[in-house]
C-alpha cells in the first residue's frame, strides 16, 4: 500500500474517535479526543524525523535505525540500499588492495607519480629504495626526494622511452635502472629496477675482452719488434741468442695465458660433473710443497702443518690445479725470506679446510670482493712481472664452485694473507692423525 | 592579489624550493664522486666530471639567488613567504661550499696517491666522507619534506663528524711521530679531513635552516638540546 495512504489512517482514526466521541459526549469530548490524538501523531513524525536526521549525521557505517508503522517501509528501503552499497564498496575495495598487493609484490620499485610528477603511492620495495615515507612524502615532487641529477634531466625532458641509470644514494654500491611510463590521463609509474647484477656482468665482460686483448698485445709488440730487429740488422751470435730467448720468454708467457683461458672455458662450459676419484690428502700436500720449493728457488721458508688426515672425495686434477694455484700465487706476493705455510684440517662440523697462508704484501679489503674476476689485479705492474697471468684465482673459484666448496680470503695490508678452501663436509673422511708425519719437515718430505 | 598572481607567485616559489634541491643532488654526486676517487685509483674520468659539476653548482647558485632577490623585489613576500625565500638563499651558499669542499677532496685523493698513509685515506677518510654526505643527505631530505624533527636529528649528527676528524688527527699524529717521512703526506690529509668535517657543518647549516624555515626561530648558536626543546614545542 502506498505509504501516504498508509501514513494518512492514523489522522482519519484520530478524526473517527473525536467525531464518534463529539456524537456521543458531545463537543468538548471531541476536543479532549483531538487533542490527545494529534500530539501523539505528531511526536511519533518528529521523533522518526529525529532519528533519520541523526542517523544521516552519524559516522558513514552507523547502522541505519529501525523505523515503526509508516516508517517501518521507508527505514527498511534506506537499509536495503545501505547494504548493498557497502558491499559494492567492500568489493571494490577488495580489488583495489589486491592490486595494491600485486603492485607490492613486484620486486620491482614501483612510483605512482601524478600530473605533477608528485609522488602518489609507492610499493614497499620503492620506499627503501629512495628512502621515502608515504605519510610525509605524498604529493611531493619525487625529483625532490631522488636528487640525482640525471634523473631529474630524465624526468624534466619528458623524452620516456629508454631508462636512466643512478646511482642509488640509500643503497650503498647498488645501481638502479630508473624508467618512467606514462599511463591513465596524465599519471606516470616510475619503476626503479636494481640493475647492479647486471651492470658488473656488462663491466666484467667488457674488462675481460679489453683485459685478453691487452694481455696478449703487450708480448707480441715485443716479439714481432724482435723479429723486426732480427730481420734488418746483422747481429752477431750472442746477442741473437740473447733476442730468441727474449722473444721466447714472451712466447711462453702468451702460451700460459692461452692455457689458462682454455682452462677456464673448459671449466665453465663443461657442465657434466667432475671426473671424481677418492684420494689422500697427504701425498696431495707432498706434491705442492715440492712444487713450492722448486716455484720460490729456496727464497722463502715453505712449510706444511696439517692436523688431520683424510681422504677426499673430488677431481684430483682440478683440486690439485687450484691449491697449486694458491700456493704459486702465495710465492709470488712474498719478498724472499719470507714464509708459507701450507695447512690441512677437519673441522668439527666434517668439513675439509686447505689453506696457504703467507707472510707478503697483503690486500687492501676493497679488492678482496674482486679478486676472482679475470685479470683483476690490485697491482698491475707486479703481478705480470711475476708471470701472473690474472686468471689464476677466476681457475680456483670455478673448480671450487663444481664441487661446492668455498674459497675464505683474510688478508691484511703488510701483514699478509690467508686463502682457505672449506670443502664440504660430503667430500671429506677423516683418517688418523697425521700431525706427527709433518712436523719439522724442512728438509721435504 | 587576484587568483592569477598567486598561482604564478606558488609557482616561482616551488621553483627555488626544487632548484636548491637540483643542486643539492650534483653536490651529492659531486661527493660520492669524491668518495670513488678515495677509495679506488681509477679515474674513469673522474677528474673532468667533478670540474663540469664544479661549474653546474655555481651556475645554480647565481641563478637561484637571482630568483630570490627577484621574488623580494616583485613580490614582496611576508611572513613564511619571506621566511624561505632568505633560508634558500642561505642554503644555497652552504651547498655551493659542501660541493667546494667535496672538489677539493677529489683533487687531493688523486694527487696523494701513491703516498703511503694509505689506510688513512683509503678506509677512515673515505668512511667519513661518506657520513658527512649521509648527513648532507638527510639535511636535503628535511628540506625537501620540511620536516623540522629530522633536522634536528640531521644537527645532532655533526658531533659525529667532528668526533671522525679528531680520531683521523690523531691517527695522523701518530704517524707523524714514528717517521717524519709522513708528515707531507700526513699534512695533505689533514686537509681532506678539515674538508671533510666543513661539509657536516654546511649539512648542519642547512639543517638549522630549515629548523628556522619550519619553526620561525633562529637557531644558529643555539645548543642541540635548545633546537630539540623548540622542535618539541609545537
Amino acid at each position: 500500500m502506498n505509504p501516504v495512504w498508509r501514513g494518512l489512517q492514523a489522522p482519519a482514526v484520530v478524526g473517527g474517535i473525536s467525531v464518534v466521541a463529539g456524537w456521543v459526549g458531545g463537543a468538548s469530548a471531541a476536543l479532549v479526543a483531538l487533542a490527545l490524538g494529534a500530539p501523539a501523531i505528531v511526536a511519533f513524525h518528529l521523533w522518526h524525523l529525529h532519528l533519520l536526521t541523526r542517523w544521516a549525521r552519524a559516522s558513514a557505517d552507523a547502522d541505519v535505525p529501525e523505523g515503526r508503522g509508516v516508517w517501518a517501509p521507508a527505514f527498511a528501503a534506506i537499509y536495503r540500499r545501505v547494504r548493498a552499497r557497502n558491499a559494492y564498496e567492500r568489493e571494490l575495495r577488495n580489488v583495489i588492495e589486491r592490486f595494491r598487493q600485486a603492485a607490492s609484490a613486484i620486486p620491482d620499485g614501483i612510483v605512482v607519480l601524478d600530473a605533477a610528477n608528485r609522488i602518489d603511492w609507492a610499493n614497499a620495495r620503492a620506499l627503501t629504495q629512495f628512502g621515502l615515507d608515504l605519510a610525509k612524502d605524498r604529493r611531493r615532487p619525487i625529483a625532490n626526494l631522488v636528487r640525482q641529477p640525471e634523473f631529474r634531466r630524465y624526468v624534466e625532458s619528458g623524452d620516456y622511452g629508454a631508462s636512466v641509470v643512478v646511482t642509488s644514494e640509500r643503497e650503498a654500491g647498488h645501481t638502479l635502472g630508473l624508467q618512467l611510463v606514462p599511463f591513465a590521463a596524465d599519471q606516470k609509474l616510475l619503476i626503479a629496477r636494481d640493475i647492479t647484477e647486471i651492470e658488473a656482468v656488462a663491466r666484467m665482460r667488457r674488462d675481460f675482452i679489453a683485459s685478453v686483448s691487452h694481455e696478449l698485445k703487450t708480448p707480441l709488440t715485443v716479439v714481432s719488434g724482435f723479429i723486426e730487429t732480427l730481420q734488418e740488422a746483422d747481429l752477431d751470435g750472442p746477442r741473437r741468442a740473447h733476442f730468441l730467448r727474449l722473444m721466447q720468454e714472451q712466447a711462453t708467457s702468451m702460451q700460459r695465458l692461452v692455457a689458462d683461458l682454455l682452462t677456464l672455458s673448459a671449466l665453465e662450459s663443461d657442465a657434466s660433473p667432475v671426473h671424481e676419484t677418492r684420494f689422500a690428502i697427504a701425498p696431495l700436500l707432498s706434491e705442492l710443497l715440492v712444487d713450492a720449493k722448486a716455484l720460490s728457488k729456496d727464497a722463502h721458508r715453505v712449510e706444511v702443518e696439517a692436523l688431520d688426515d683424510a681422504t677426499v672425495f673430488a677431481g684430483r686434477e682440478e683440486i690439485a690445479s687450484a691449491f697449486g694455484n694458491l700456493v704459486s700465487n702465495a710465492i709470488r706476493y712474498t719478498a724472499s725470506g719470507g714464509s708459507i705455510t701450507l695447512g690441512w684440517r677437519v673441522d668439527a662440523d666434517g668439513s675439509g679446510v686447505f689453506t696457504v697462508r703467507d707472510t707478503g704484501i697483503g690486500i687492501a679489503p676493497e679488492h678482496v670482493p674482486r679478486l676472482t674476476e679475470r685479470f683483476y689485479r690490485v697491482d698491475r705492474s707486479r703481478s705480470r712481472a711475476s708471470g701472473g697471468t690474472g686468471l689464476g684465482l677466476a681457475i680456483v673459484k670455478h673448480v671450487l664452485l663444481r664441487h661446492g666448496a668455498e674459497l675464505e680470503i683474510a688478508s691484511e695490508r703488510g701483514h699478509g694473507s690467508t686463502f682457505a678452501v672449506r670443502l664440504p663436509a660430503s667430500r671429506v673422511e677423516r683418517d688418523t692423525l697425521i700431525a706427527a708425519r709433518f712436523a719439522n719437515n724442512d728438509g721435504g718430505p | 592579489m587576484n587568483d592569477h598572481t598567486n598561482k604564478q607567485f606558488d609557482a616561482e616559489m616551488e621553483a627555488i624550493r626544487s632548484g636548491v634541491l637540483a643542486m643539492g643532488g650534483i653536490v651529492e654526486r659531486q661527493l660520492r664522486r669524491a668518495i670513488g676517487a678515495l677509495q679506488t685509483d681509477d679515474d674513469d674520468g673522474r677528474f673532468a666530471a667533478v670540474t663540469a659539476d664544479e661549474a653546474a653548482i655555481n651556475r645554480l647558485q647565481v641563478s637561484i639567488d637571482q630568483q630570490c632577490a627577484e621574488i623580494i623585489a616583485r613580490r614582496q613576500p611576508a611572513a613564511v613567504d619571506l621566511r624561505m625565500v632568505l633560508t634558500v638563499s642561505k642554503i644555497v651558499n652552504d651547498l655551493e661550499r659542501a660541493g667546494d669542499e667535496g672538489k677539493k677532496i677529489a683533487y687531493k685523493a688523486v694527487e696523494t696517491r701513491s703516498e703511503p698513509l694509505t689506510r688513512v685515506r683509503h678506509y677512515d677518510a673515505a668512511r667519513a666522507l661518506d657520513d658527512a654526505a649521509s648527513m648532507l643527505r638527510n639535511a636535503l631530505d628535511a628540506f625537501a619534506r620540511l620536516d623540522a624533527p629530522a633536522a634536528a636529528d640531521t644537527v645532532a649528527r655533526d658531533a659525529e663528524i667532528d668526533a671522525a676528524f679528531a680520531s683521523i688527527l690523531r691517527q695522523l699524529v701518530s704517524y707523524m711521530m714514528e717517521d717524519p717521512r709522513t708528515i707531507t703526506p700526513a699534512l695533505e690529509i689533514v686537509f681532506v679531513a678539515k674538508s671533510i668535517e666543513r661539509i657536516g657543518d654546511h649539512a648542519k647549516n642547512i639543517a638549522e635552516a630549515v629548523v628556522q624555515v619550519v619553526m620561525g626561530t633562529d637557531v644558529r648558536h643555539a645548543s642541540l638540546d635548545e633546537i630539540r626543546a623548540e622542535v618539541a614545542r609545537r
